[in-house]
């Protein structure tokens, strides 16, 4: 068996992941702030300006831990931003004291010197002015990198689906003007027409209404259930010229359908695979019923195409048009859609489409 | 210089006409003994008439021209009648094998029927005798085409009193069962009785894997692999609550790269 190609990441506990996020960017920005922080606030201070430093950088590293530490928060109640800066506040007095209890050596040390404990609250205003504005612009960095890396996301993926779906035309295109097909059919027609049949106007009026619809349909957006139906009628009249013995077809539409829009070529698609997988490689030949009803009370559509045919094996590889159908189904009706296919009691294919009508152009 | 009799075959019965009313143009002598709609029944009724010429169309339901052609032998002559299989028609080409082309060019068909005339005649020239093996080789191809491939492609469930085909690049999962199968796909459940075992035989192993002595899963379907205690790990999956065990032999096939 072949390893997936991409792997995923295995989850740590949140320490690993805080630790993780420990960057050295992130630890150099900290200190060189705090160096900042205490030369413009040292003046004020008699404390040498190592012993600043020395309580400066602890504190500055709890507070950015803090930080990172609210980040992992997933919550419900309180957004993460606000867990990030609360964190942040409570953690600049608690940690100035802590630093202030040691360098004093002691509580008693600290609470008897009055310019300690007015240092103390100079600095923990200086972490909340300086820190939580620092914070801030990384959050606001933050979100617009990941705001970015979404719309880069978004744009990979609709490059994609654009892609499919000028794949699905590329393959329709292809098996719409078949050879085999064209030229089978114009064998028949020139025999009607060289017998002198009444059954040649007709059959060339199919022929031609097929062709036009299946070449520059490809460009059209706006297709409704009835102009599909037609084409498969158009079609199934080629073909039942071509197999007379072997083809009856039915058409169960209701009326009230008629008027929906329609992927082009999905019908044709599923009634030539019916024809070309189903009937044909059998030779007594079989029925195809095409159908669509509206369910009134969910509004939902259901197409369908039956035939009595072959049917499928599990090892039969779906055509190419019924591989790109789903995909084309997604795009048009969104991902509610759906495509079925099951055995019929008698055996064949049947193929049941499921879709919420997006509007009515009748 | 004697009657010399024909069968054509072809599924659809305006170009069996045709064929029919142009060689009574071209060779009024000739007698068209019998036609038949398939390659099953050009074989019967070659057996029951004995034709000096038979006339099959490649692409027939069931048993195809090619087919029918290799049942016949070397006991006739024989021309293909053909749409368009391009491999089909190369090979006669090279393989000096006669055939006409449809919508039938009256011009060529001529030829064709010159060319017969010449070979029945008083001294008659045999089919070559290596066209079993061309014919062989152009069935082979033909068959190719209609059937690719025998993987899996679908699944074939009960679902309530339907049989449906699930194509298998929808599927998620499957899971075995204590009897059956649990096959599970982005619209629903079911239970087939193809083992675990069987499917892992014979799905496509660039799509599916086994991550568990019960388990196959379609690796499109992974959104992200959980370790957890002694060697074991969770999968979870694309838009779905479950989540399935990976055991530990099965788990290489996660690690990171």
């Amino acid at each position: 068996m072949t390893p997936p190609s991409n792997p995923s990441a295995v989850s740590h506990g949140t320490l690993k992941t805080v630790l993780a996020q420990l960057t050295g960017r992130r630890v150099a920005a900290t200190l060189i702030t705090a160096a900042i922080g205490t030369l413009i606030v040292s003046p004020i201070f008699e404390t040498p300006l190592l012993t600043l430093l020395a309580r400066a950088v602890p504190i500055a590293m709890s507070l950015l831990f803090a930080f990172l530490w609210a980040d992992q928060w997933h919550g419900r109640g309180i957004p993460k931003w606000a867990m990030q800066i609360m964190a942040m506040a409570t953690a600049a007095p608690l940690a100035t004291f802590l630093a202030y209890w040691i360098t004093s050596g002691g509580l008693q040390g600290f609470i008897a010197a009055p310019a300690r404990v007015s240092g103390f609250f100079v600095i923990t205003l200086a972490c909340i002015l300086i820190g939580i504005p620092m914070a801030l612009g990384t959050m606001v960095r933050e979100r617009d990198a990941r705001n970015h890396s979404q719309a880069l996301d978004l744009a990979l993926a609709k490059e994609q689906l654009e892609r499919q779906t000028s794949d699905a035309k590329l393959a329709l295109l292809q098996a719409q003007i078949e050879p085999h097909f064209l030229f089978n059919t114009l064998a028949n027609v020139q025999e009607l027409v060289e017998t002198g049949s009444p059954r040649a106007a007709p059959v060339f009026k199919a022929l031609i209404a097929y062709l036009r619809a299946t070449m520059p349909q490809l460009q059209k957006k706006t297709a409704t259930l009835g102009d599909e139906a037609r084409l498969a009628r158009s079609y199934l009249e080629l073909m039942a010229m071509r197999m007379p013995d072997r083809l009856r077809y039915e058409f169960a539409l209701d009326e009230d359908v008629l008027g929906f829009r329609f992927p082009a070529m999905t019908l044709l698609t599923l009634v030539e695979n019916a024809i070309r997988h189903g009937i044909d490689p059998t030779e007594g030949g079989g029925s195809v019923t095409i159908g669509a009803h509206r369910d009134p009370s969910s509004g939902v559509v259901n197409v369908w195409v039956a035939d009595s045919g072959v049917g499928v094996q599990e090892t039969s590889t779906p055509g190419t048009g019924l591989a790109n159908l789903r995909q084309r189904l997604v795009v048009f009706f969104g991902s509610g859609s759906q495509l079925e296919f099951s055995e019929p009691p008698g055996g064949g294919l049947r193929v049941d489409l499921h879709f919420t009508p997006t509007t009515a152009t009748a | 210089m004697n009657t010399k009799t024909a069968l054509v075959a072809d599924d659809e019965p305006l170009l069996r006409d045709r064929l029919v009313a142009q060689l009574a143009r071209l060779w009024p002598e000739l007698t068209i003994v019998a036609q038949a709609r398939n390659g099953r029944e050009a074989v019967e009724m070659f057996d029951e008439h004995n034709p000096d010429i038979v006339f099959l169309d490649v692409h027939m339901p069931g048993m195809n021209g090619v087919e029918a052609a290799r049942c016949i032998g070397r006991r006739a002559q024989v021309v293909f009648v053909t749409a368009f299989e391009h491999y089909a028609v190369d090979a006669f080409k090279q393989g000096a094998i006669d055939y006409v082309v449809k919508p039938l060019d009256e011009e060529r068909l001529a030829d064709t029927v010159a060319r017969l005339k010449e070979r029945l005649a008083d001294t008659p020239v045999a089919p070559p005798a290596d066209i079993d093996t061309i014919l062989q080789t152009i069935a082979l191809q033909l068959k190719a085409q209609a059937t690719p491939q025998a993987r899996l492609n679908f699944i074939k469930a009960s679902v309530g009193n339907s049989v449906r085909m699930i194509p298998v690049d929808e599927v998620v999962y499957f899971r075995s069962d204590t009897k059956y199968t649990l096959v599970v796909w982005a619209a629903g459940e079911a239970l087939i009785r193809k083992t675990i075992k069987e499917l892992a035989d014979e799905l496509d192993t660039e799509k599916f894997t086994q991550v568990h002595r019960s388990i196959i899963v379609n690796l499109s379907q992974v959104s992200h692999v959980q370790s957890g205690a002694n060697e074991t790990a969770n999968l979870s999956l694309k838009g779905r609550a479950e989540q399935l065990p990976i055991s530990r032999s099965y788990l290489h096939l996660f690690r990171q790269m």
